[in-house]
């Protein structure tokens, strides 16, 4: 018995040896792929508990992911912003490749959360109220670019911090950067080129930029040719004196 | 000469004993010859190295030393167990399946297969008497029941060597008696058997040959009748003798060297007596 | 009594030294145990679970997106879960069971070689695991694509007004969140890893003396296969550590297999996809560890004294 139990480590062994560098490169492949990016940590053993953390160890991420989601839905039924919060961060390590976590994240801390700090019946100060509310976005605007960070191979966060900037910090020239990144991507929305182009032509710097991407919007065709685009193209024409005979629009006399 | 049914030399078995230095002598220099066609009894205490040697002679373990053959093949090789049909002692089988179901799964691992082998249980169902069970679970089975199915998994291939442990320990006198039977009706048909029994009455009835084993070793061996038979006695049984013969007969053996050791009525055994009571001596 | 005239069988054919028949035949037996013995009860939990979870998050005020994650993270990780303690419970009573009912003496005692009767066993759990996976697999479908029709039915009614190349690319967007193609690699490792531990388990069952051993066994080397990679990744690297930890951290990564490897589902439910070449090798190394598993399995029981 001692015999067969010595050849029976010994194949182990054998097996074991040559299978571990084996594994060391499909691992790596896996996380080249972004397989496996989450990264446990005491912090998230604090955070999530032992038993959520041996699931979480033992393959059930996800599961202990949603668990915690539905945590921070309650929680927001409750308007608890901060365990809000700290939810998300588990939640996101957790499932770093999950973009409706990181999405909706920001979208819960960025016009939820911050939509409720401008208004905390609480907070009687307005400048601590403003404050709190930047905060938030603050907040949001971190989690999008750690997200982004996480998934840089996926259109949508680029898209939704875009639209941060645009609507949340007032900042065109970053939200044009980042519609335009968004547009980048081959399986985008075709929206994301149009709305690069209209935050450019809101940049008092960039105009002449903006009109070219205008122009050459409008060249590809009808499909291109909506309310707002034509609208901005108008604009920034009259804004640049093109001559009549350059423009490539002319909007319909008013009756 | 035939080729012995089973055949062992010189064997030795020895079992270690996980963490220490000492082991266990299950079986020490056995040599036995089974011939074909015998029914053999290896009889012993318990601990005394019978299921060891049959688990080698069926291969089901290693011996230490010394070689056991069936019908002339080594019987550590698979092939060996073609001619081989075993039944443990107090087998449970599979409880899920029918008594039809376990003859068609012996069977399918024999080698058997279609409409050959599903009359072959057929056969085999009504030669244990058990079509009336052939669709309940093995979990709803008797004893009795039980042992004779297994007797059936063992004949399913058409062995030429049957190895019983027990066949009817536990089982009513009735159903003892049905399978003691079976085994006399093998026999008949030249099927060798070797048999391991602590019942001795039914050893003695149906063994032409037996094996004492003690403490692994073979202490006895040979034809039943040799052994048992008190050399110097002879047995005289009377019908209708009146009190005036038995004293001449008395008269004579006091004339001469002999002696009468006893003089009493014969008696039935047990066993026939509780047939008799019962109605199974039909 | 009827000692009836037993008729005589065909003439023996020479013994195969491997016979697919008797493999056959084992593993059926062993798929009929499994089935008789009503383990197929826990499908019924399954679906139960994977209604009730669609329901509850119809209650709550979830986006859509939110739904489907939830649906297919709670299916695929109950099927993880169920198809894992199957492989181990089915597979770790069964040498024990038949050693104890003295039927592997009568099996053994035919002429079936000893790996026959371990690939028999083996097959018969494995059939037994494909089945479960792909009936959970087909409820799993049924309730994915119920709720996307419901979500597209409410998109339909709220797309009044909405251009139709936008209602079109909603509803594309929708059917996007439910169905990709990697959810069939994701399924199929699910099912290697539950194979993987079933000839694991039997390996254990080999040496073990008691059920309740090797079960507690399997799940030990389950826990310890999941962080197994971290150990590699020590035993690779040159940490400032102690040699006795690096020592340690080597045996555990040759010893233990990475199932993090195998943990696909987390990420593919999130949105990733997975290369034909690398699920291709994944699936591969499953195998492998399958066969490793197996042998040895073999090598152990071929020598032991029953």
């Amino acid at each position: 018995m001692r015999k067969t139990a010595a050849v029976a480590v010994a194949i182990l062994a054998l097996f074991g040896a040559s299978k571990m560098h084996f594994e060391q490169q499909l691992a790596e492949e896996h996380r080249a792929a972004f397989f496996h990016g989450a990264k446990l940590n005491l912090n998230m053993r604090q955070q999530i508990g032992q038993l959520g953390f041996l699931a979480a160890l033992s393959g059930f991420r996800s599961v202990v992911a949603d668990y915690l989601w539905i945590e921070a839905h309650g929680a927001w039924e409750r308007t608890e912003w901060g365990r809000m919060a700290l939810l998300f961060n588990n939640v996101t390590a957790l499932e770093p490749r999950n973009v409706m976590f990181w999405d909706l994240s920001a979208w819960h801390m960025g016009y939820n959360a911050s939509n409720f700090a401008i208004r905390n019946p609480k907070e009687p100060r307005q400048a601590l109220r403003i404050k709190a509310q930047r905060e938030y976005f603050k907040l949001a605007e971190d989690f999008l670019l750690r997200g982004i960070e996480n998934n840089p191979d996926h259109y949508k966060l680029f898209e939704s911090l875009a639209t941060l900037y645009k609507e949340k910090f007032d900042d065109h020239y970053k939200a044009s950067q980042y519609y335009d990144k968004a547009a980048q991507f081959p399986f985008s929305p075709s929206y994301e080129k149009r709305f690069a182009a209209y935050e450019l032509s809101r940049c008092p710097d960039h105009e002449q930029e903006a009109y070219e991407k205008l122009v050459k919007l409008y060249r590809m065709g009808e499909n291109e040719w909506l309310p707002t685009l034509l609208s901005r193209l108008n604009y920034l024409q009259e804004k640049l004196n093109i001559p009549p005979d350059q423009r490539v629009y002319t909007p319909p006399a008013k009756k | 000469m035939a080729t012995p049914a089973i055949s062992i030399r010189n064997l030795t078995k020895v079992y270690p004993i996980p963490f220490r230095s000492e082991r266990v002598l299950a079986v020490k220099n056995l040599s036995l010859d089974v011939e074909p066609g015998q029914v053999y009894g290896l009889l012993g205490p318990n601990g005394s190295g019978k299921s060891t040697t049959m688990k080698i002679v069926l291969g089901l373990v290693p011996p230490t030393s010394g070689t056991t053959q069936i019908f002339g093949r080594d019987s550590s090789m698979v092939d060996s167990r073609e001619d081989v049909g075993f039944l443990p002692e107090n087998p449970y089988f599979y409880k899920y399946l029918t008594g039809f179901e376990t003859l068609m799964f012996y069977g399918k691992i024999c080698g058997l297969r279609g409409a050959k082998l599903r009359d072959r249980a057929g056969e085999l169902l009504k030669l244990v008497s058990l079509e009336n069970a052939r669709d309940r679970r093995l979990g709803g089975y008797s004893k009795g029941m039980l042992q004779r199915i297994g007797l059936a998994q063992a004949l399913v291939q058409e062995p030429r060597l049957l190895v019983l442990d027990e066949p009817t320990a536990g089982v009513d006198p009735a159903g003892s008696r049905e399978i003691r039977d079976l085994i006399l009706d093998f026999k008949s048909r030249g099927i060798t058997i070797l048999l391991c029994s602590h019942l001795l009455g039914q050893v003695q009835e149906i063994c032409d040959r037996i094996g004492i084993l003690h403490r692994g070793e073979l202490v006895r061996e040979g034809k039943l009748e040799d052994l048992i038979s008190i050399e110097n006695q002879t047995e005289l049984i009377l019908e209708n003798t009146s009190p005036e013969l038995l004293g001449e007969i008395q008269a004579l053996v006091n004339k001469s060297n002999a002696r009468v050791v006893e003089t009493r009525k014969p008696q039935t055994t047990l066993e026939r007596f509780f047939l008799d009571v019962t109605g199974g001596n039909k | 009594m009827n000692p009836a005239i037993v008729t005589t069988l065909p003439p023996k054919t020479r013994h195969k030294f491997f016979s697919p028949a008797r493999v056959s035949a084992i593993a059926c037996n062993t798929l009929l145990e499994l089935v008789r013995l009503k383990v197929f009860y826990f499908l019924l939990l399954f679906a139960l679970l994977i209604i009730g979870c669609s329901g509850f998050t119809s209650i709550f005020d979830f986006q859509f997106q939110e739904q489907f994650q939830i649906l297919k993270d709670v299916s695929l990780g109950s099927m993880s879960i169920f198809t894992l303690m199957l492989s181990i419970l089915a597979t770790a009573m069964m040498l024990p069971k038949d050693i104890e009912d003295r039927t592997l003496y009568t099996i053994l005692a035919k002429p079936v070689p000893r790996f026959e009767y371990i690939m028999g066993k083996l097959l018969g759990v494995f059939s037994l695991l494909l089945i479960s996976t792909l009936v959970m697999s087909a409820m799993f479908v049924i309730a994915l694509y119920a709720k996307q029709q419901i979500v597209i039915n409410n998109t339909l009614h709220q797309g009044a007004g909405i251009p139709p190349d936008q209602v079109k690319a909603m509803i594309e967007g929708v059917k996007s969140q439910t169905f990709t193609v990697s959810l069939i690699p994701c399924l199929i490792t699910i099912y290697l890893k539950s194979v993987l531990f079933a000839a694991l388990t039997m390996l254990i069952s080999t040496f073990a003396t008691s059920s309740i051993f090797t079960i507690f066994i399997a799940f030990t080397v389950y826990f310890i296969g999941s962080i197994e990679g971290l150990a590699r990744e020590y035993w690779y690297s040159t940490p400032n550590g102690s040699e006795t930890a690096k020592i340690l951290m080597g045996l555990v990564a040759l010893f233990f297999p990475d199932l993090q490897l195998f943990n696909l589902v987390d990420d593919i439910v999130a949105g990733n996809t997975i290369a034909m070449g690398l699920f291709v090798k994944t699936a591969g190394l499953g195998v492998v560890y399958t066969f490793v598993y197996s042998f040895v399995s073999y090598v152990v029981f071929a020598f032991k004294e029953l």
